[in-house]
């Protein structure tokens, strides 16, 4: 018995690029799901790369919902780079 | 920690010349397994320090056929020291239980009694307790299930020293040095409540020294100490308990009974020692003793198991003086 | 990623097809092999992050916040730079931008760097910091009542999470049509990593280029991490990790402090090395969420599991979940429903902390099925092996589920035979009895990874890898792999890593390290082999595919005799070493364990304490490449199971939310006389590959505490830790009317 994958907790291109969990580091995908290796079980912790903290630049908690498009601190390489 | 300034005395007179009147700001240092922690969090700031090392540390035997024990010896040494093993087993026991090996090759019998209490919100610097002259006790309303369960406060600590314990229980006396000479006070009389002391947990005065501790011939008491630890490692006791019966063959003729890691003192259980008087030692006695040396206990919110575990200590050391297997 | 049910798509062929050597021709692999580093760890020589010395180093150290909720109103850092020895004062917090707040205890809020550490804790004590204090929320109690405060900006409190399965299940009806149902709370508690290393590190600045000796699990996200926080190239940044002290999946990156270190060598001109205090380290350094669940769990009359519905909720302190699943996936539920919340308060956040979730799902769900055999009056062990996931059509259970045969072969171990029923009915306070629970982990391994192997003219072999020993024996397995595709001894080869100039290997984490190391550096020194061969094959006139390197000589396969040895082979080469690399192949490992754990303990009833006396764990883990290191990891993670099951506990005070046992006094952990007699089988799955151990051991040892300390007393403890407060007020509520 194995729980499915949750589509929603996949990093995606809309997320800022500063945004880690130890999946990525841990797998070196950064879109991959954050627990594929822990049986799916949901327990993943957030944090910015830039701030090295839970909180992003501007205070404010990193989570999966609100590191993304549209949050004041929100980054993105793809977009610089172009 | 903050910088301190360090005074060698080489006997009794040099220590007290360097030690004053003010709390805390000048401090005897033996094994330093209490205060070198205080120091790191700030909760001793000492100008200075006054090693007592080179005091007086043998067991010698008295007249009466008691002991005198130099406070600077070390609890591993007390341990193992036949005499106390013989003739104090509550004493002995007690002091084979402290801390790890560590501690006990370094920590001595003065420091052990004098220690500070480990109440977390003590030791916190950033709790401004009563203790530290602050305006409330934190475990009152907070996290108070290693705390108290006998006394009115206002500050709830339990008394930190196992040693202590038995010493009343064997009717030690301590013998202190001052710049007046010196004195000697009971054991029981030794360990005072925050309502006369509160920033201090005994008589002693910043310039005096415990420099002995001077126990009775047991005559025909059997002793005993139970401690009980949730940790077999570097625990502190939940409770504990030191019983001095004199026996008349198979009879107690009177009896004394100490609880610890119940109260702000070691917690004297009167009607416990009642109880005993004329009975011989059996689990129904027992039994009977430890329900009266826990009426009257009020524990607090979180610590009411506390009073099962006293209980179970008070019962455990009787049986064990009398040599009956408790578990 | 990788999972039995999921595999990850498999790379392109890009070589020859990569097996391990035949069982029967292995030198080393499978063997028991002490650590190559152990006689220097053990002797002081192995130098770890926190006894590097540079020259002319500082001491950094941190102000923290003793408010667990406030606001920076000022920092004034100029009385620090007063302090005699002083050289870097920097303020953390900008009192007036966005990072004004504080969220949780310990936050840093500005540093210093100084020639001592005395003059670094004297300068930070000089800082002058003015808060505006704020109502904290210390409970998640506190948190969800109506009436508390709003300190998070999106609520205390997460919107639900919804699972259920099947989809469109009726769980009322299930639970409704069960023959019995087990209804009641349960709950774990907030528990610290407490690494024996804290955190930190030294950096040293050499122009723009930073060097920093870093304790962490992960070189490469810890270079990844400085040059993002610090805007530098990542060419110009070195992490080193020779040797580190635990970090349980808290150290996968720079973290705050190593940041702040390299700021503050930069701002004195001189190394700085900074290492959390232990206070610190309890508060700001991540930890295991909570976990509560309000269940409720039904069984046919047969003891057929029917249904399992659950309310759950828990915190990861300031601003991070506290997810995890239930029923743990072991037994087989009819339909499961699970409504999860998150739950903020003003606390450190969580990290990943050795089998993130695992550990309280397990807890729950064990503790569970033993409730529900009880109503059934049924050998819990008997209901387990009845719910176990159906075996496959051969009728054989996956390799990776293989509980149906570990637990009657732990059950034998300890003598489960023996065990009474209800509670133990002997005279006296001591009450003896067993329970038992299962566990599970994917592990797996990162197809990025990548070694480089160079076969030196001397005879000397470097396998240099980007990966880290976190005192799991990663270095040992990188020499031992290595030396056994060379048919060298293991004192011939040197295994570099802990650098984040060798090739990418992953950061330590989810047991994933051997699953990516072994088949890499398998290929990596096959590759350079291969090479070597080819220069020695014409001087023996053979075809380098008919040579074979065994016992140190490099050799005809079919004729021993014809070849020489390491030393002449590799003096063919002249001047010019083999440089080889290696890429992970899939194939050498696989990802999936299973195991489980029995405990044997004795519970005084008059006190409350239990001592557990013996712990027999059955678990697999692919391949065993070295069975010591492996054995180590069980013992290591069952030594931390027994601390998550009695002792440990971040107990916060109710009305400041300010750590009460920021310590290893108060805090408990077990010591020395706390640990029981261990017995471990490791099922060797030779034909799978290696597979990561560092989580498994660890997640079930509470859940078979507990259900033993219920066997044992007929009391049911619901909660972790299981204190003596605890089974006391389970043994009282028990004579009073039943725990169950």
């Amino acid at each position: 018995m194995t729980h499915p994958t949750l589509a929603s907790r996949h990093v995606t291109p809309m997320h800022c690029s500063h945004l880690r969990h130890k999946g990525m580091y841990v797998t070196g995908d950064v879109t991959s799901e954050p627990n594929g290796f822990a049986d799916d079980i949901d327990a993943t912790s957030f944090w910015c790369v830039c701030t090295q903290k839970a909180f992003g630049p501007d205070g404010l908690p990193v989570t999966l919902e609100d590191c993304a498009t549209g949050r004041s601190c929100c980054n993105h390489d793809a977009a610089e780079a172009t | 920690m903050k910088a301190f300034a360090y005074v060698n005395a080489a006997n009794e007179k040099e220590a007290i010349a360097a030690l004053g009147p003010e709390r805390g700001r000048m401090l005897p240092l033996a094994g330093g397994m209490d205060l070198l922690a205080l120091m790191k969090d700030y909760v001793a700031q000492p100008e200075r320090l006054v090693n007592v090392k080179n005091l007086d540390r043998t067991v010698a035997k008295t007249p009466d056929g008691g002991l005198r024990i130099g406070a600077a010896v070390t609890l591993a040494a007390l341990a193992q020291h036949a005499d106390v093993r013989r003739l104090y087993p509550a004493l002995a026991e007690a002091a084979a239980e402290v801390g790890t090996p560590q501690i006990r090759n370094v920590g001595t019998l003065g420091g052990n009694l004098n220690q500070r209490p480990r109440c977390w919100y003590f030791r916190n610097e950033e709790f401004p307790c009563l203790k530290k002259g602050g305006a409330r006790c934190f475990a009152v309303d907070g996290e108070n299930q290693f705390h108290a369960i006998f006394g009115d406060g206002p500050c709830h600590i339990v008394h930190p020293s196992s040693l202590a314990v038995p010493a009343i229980a064997l009717g030690a006396r301590f013998r202190i040095v001052g710049p007046a000479g010196e004195r000697e006070v009971t054991a029981a009389d030794y360990y005072v409540m925050p309502d006369r002391n509160l920033y201090g947990e005994t008589v002693l005065a910043p310039n005096e020294l415990l420099t002995h501790v001077i126990l009775p011939a047991p005559g025909t008491a059997k002793s005993a100490t139970y401690e009980v630890r949730f940790k077999q490692s570097h625990d502190w006791p939940l409770a504990m308990a030191s019983v001095a019966l004199v026996m008349n063959g198979q009879t107690i003729t009177s009896a004394r009974v100490v609880m610890g890691a119940v109260a702000p003192v070691p917690w004297r259980a009167e009607g416990a020692e009642a109880a005993l008087a004329g009975k011989r030692i059996s689990e129904a006695t027992a039994t009977a003793a430890a329900d009266a040396a826990v009426k009257g206990a009020k524990p607090m919110t979180q610590n009411g198991y506390k009073v099962q575990i006293a209980h179970t200590a008070v019962k455990r050391a009787i049986l064990k003086a009398g040599g009956i297997a408790v578990v | 990623m990788a999972d039995e049910q999921n595999p990850p798509a498999a790379p392109p062929p890009s070589g020859p097809a990569r097996t391990w050597p035949p069982v029967a021709d292995r030198a080393l692999l499978g063997k028991p092999i002490r650590r190559i580093d152990g006689p220097d760890k053990s002797q002081g020589k192995a130098k770890y992050t926190y006894d590097i010395v540079r020259p002319g180093m500082l001491y950094g150290r941190l102000l923290s916040s003793p408010h667990p909720y406030a606001v920076v109103k000022s920092i004034d850092v100029t009385p620090a730079l007063k302090v005699p020895g002083v050289k870097a004062a920097i303020a953390l917090k900008d009192p007036a931008g966005p990072t004004a707040k504080i969220w949780y205890q310990g936050e840093e809020v500005a540093a210093v760097a100084a020639t001592t550490e005395e003059a670094a804790e004297d300068a930070v004590r000089a800082i002058k910091v003015e808060y505006e204090i704020l109502p904290a929320l210390a409970t998640v109690e506190q948190s969800m009542s109506a009436n508390a405060p709003v300190n998070f900006p999106k609520g205390n409190v997460s919107a639900e999470r919804l699972t259920l399965r099947p989809d469109k299940a009726d769980v009322e009806a299930a639970l409704k049509a069960s023959a019995h149902i087990v209804e009641g709370t349960y709950s774990t508690q907030v528990q610290t990593h407490t690494s024996l290393e804290t955190h930190g590190g030294i950096c040293e600045w050499n122009g723009e280029k930073l060097t920093a000796w870093v304790s962490t699990q992960a070189v490469h996200a810890t270079r990844d991490g400085l040059s993002r926080a610090l805007q530098m190239q990542q060419s110009d940044v070195h992490v080193i990790t020779d040797y580190m002290g635990g970090g349980f999946g808290s150290k996968l990156g720079p973290d705050v402090q190593v940041v702040i270190a390299a700021k503050l060598a930069k701002e004195a001109g001189a190394p700085v090395k900074l290492m959390l205090t232990r206070k610190e380290e309890h508060l700001i350094t991540g930890n295991r969420p909570s976990a509560y669940a309000k269940v409720k769990a039904g069984v046919d009359a047969q003891g057929k599991l029917t249904a399992f519905d659950a309310e759950t909720w828990g915190t990861g302190g300031a601003g991070q979940g506290a997810g995890f699943n239930i029923p743990y996936p072991v037994y087989a539920f009819g339909v499961l429903r699970q409504r999860h919340k998150d739950v903020f308060i003003n606390a450190g956040p969580q990290r990943a902390m050795r089998a993130p979730g695992h550990p309280q799902a397990c807890f729950i769900t064990e503790v569970v099925v033993d409730e529900l055999a009880d109503r059934l009056r049924m050998d819990p062990l008997e209901l387990r092996m009845r719910n176990l996931p159906p075996a496959g059509p051969d009728g054989q259970d996956l390799p990776t589920q293989q509980w149906r045969k570990y637990f009657p072969m732990a059950a034998d171990k300890i003598g489960w035979s023996r065990r009474h029923a209800t509670a133990d009915t002997g005279s006296g306070p001591i009450k003896r009895g067993m329970g038992c629970a299962a566990n599970r982990w994917a592990g797996g391994g990162s197809n990025r990874t990548r070694a480089a192997c160079e076969i030196l003219p001397d005879g000397g072999v470097v396998m240099r890898i980007g990966t880290q020993d976190i005192g799991t024996g990663t270095r040992t397995l990188v020499a031992m792999i290595t030396a056994e595709t060379m048919g060298l001894p293991l004192t011939a080869v040197k295994a570099a890593i802990g650098d984040s100039e060798y090739p990418w290997a992953p950061g330590s984490g989810g047991s994933t390290t051997v699953g990516s190391i072994s088949p890499t550096v398998r290929i990596a020194a096959e590759n350079a082999r291969d090479a070597l061969f080819a220069k020695v094959a014409p001087s023996l006139r053979v075809e380098p595919a008919a040579l074979v390197a065994k016992d140190g000589r490099v050799q005809v396969k079919d004729n021993p005799a014809k070849g020489m040895t390491w030393k002449e082979a590799c003096r063919l080469l002249g001047v010019q070493p083999i440089s080889a690399d290696g890429a992970w192949q899939q194939g050498l490992s696989s990802s999936g364990t299973s195991g489980v754990q029995f405990a044997d303990v004795e519970v005084d009833i008059e006190t409350g304490i239990t001592r557990v006396k013996r712990v027999v764990c059955v678990q697999d883990c692919g391949m065993i490449v070295d069975r010591i290191t492996a054995e180590s990891q069980v013992y290591g993670g069952i030594i931390m199971g027994i601390g998550f099951a009695l002792f440990e506990h971040r107990i916060l005070d109710r009305n400041t939310a300010k750590m009460v046992n920021p310590n290893m006094e108060f805090y408990l952990l077990p010591g020395m006389s706390d640990i029981p007699e261990i017995d471990i089988t490791l099922i060797d799955q030779p034909e799978r590959g290696p597979v990561g151990l560092g989580e498994p051991p660890t997640i079930s040892t509470a859940a078979a505490i507990a259900n033993a300390i219920a066997n044992a007393t007929g009391a049911r403890v619901r909660s972790l830790p299981l204190t003596p407060a605890a089974v006391l007020a389970a043994l009282h509520e028990e004579r009073s009317g039943g725990t169950r």
